[in-house]
């Protein structure tokens, strides 16, 4: 899992069928700052640079929520059929202890 | 696979079933001259690897998939072994 901050929702009006009712997160991906950041618990403000995934999610999450989301053909994994998707939410982050390695 | 370095852990109380009692910690990835290299990742650890110690990281999604015992599991960062030496 990837740690990332959830920025948005996205809905699509025109959807492939197995994908019929989801629900669609934009995620900012969490580096090293960032979760330096949410380990002291302040607020994230500014964005990381790189694109932001749209992550599918059955969990309820929310902006402003931190989450775990797992990217790649393992996203697929919890479906029956064959889905075409690639990134999914996996947790629901409450806490994030983080306290790194100096050599 | 990836060298990586125990720095934490994460709690989530809603999460997919299969990861439910699964210990989720946090690993920096590291080069080979042990420094971090690229964001942190949360990892299922089955083996109960301490903080600040090198593990081995797998991205194999089957074996997360039958650690955490669930086929139908989006689990895939798993630590596969605790590091005691690294020569290069």
């Amino acid at each position: 899992m990837k740690l990332g901050r959830v920025i948005g929702r996205v809905t699509l009006s025109v959807a492939c069928s197995a994908l019929k009712g989801a629900r669609w997160l934009i995620v900012d991906p969490c580096g090293r700052e960032a979760v330096q950041t949410l380990a002291n618990g302040q607020e994230l403000s500014t964005l990381s640079k790189g694109p932001s995934p749209v992550v599918y999610d059955d969990l309820g999450g929310g902006v402003g929520d931190i989450i775990g989301y797992v990217e790649g053909a393992e996203a697929a994994a919890p479906f029956e059929n064959p889905t075409p998707i690639d990134a999914i939410d996996a947790a629901i982050v409450d806490q994030v202890f983080y306290n790194p390695f100096e050599s | 696979m990836l060298l990586a370095r125990v720095v934490g852990n994460v709690v989530a109380t809603q999460k997919h079933k299969s990861l439910a009692g699964q210990r989720l910690i946090l690993c920096q990835p590291e080069g080979l001259d042990g420094k971090p290299a690229g964001a942190p990742l949360v990892a299922i650890d089955p083996l109960g690897a301490g903080m600040h110690q090198r593990v081995n990281l797998s991205s194999d999604g089957l074996t997360a998939r039958n650690i955490v015992n669930d086929p139908r599991s989006p689990a895939r960062y798993i630590i596969i072994g605790i590091v005691d030496e690294v020569t290069a």
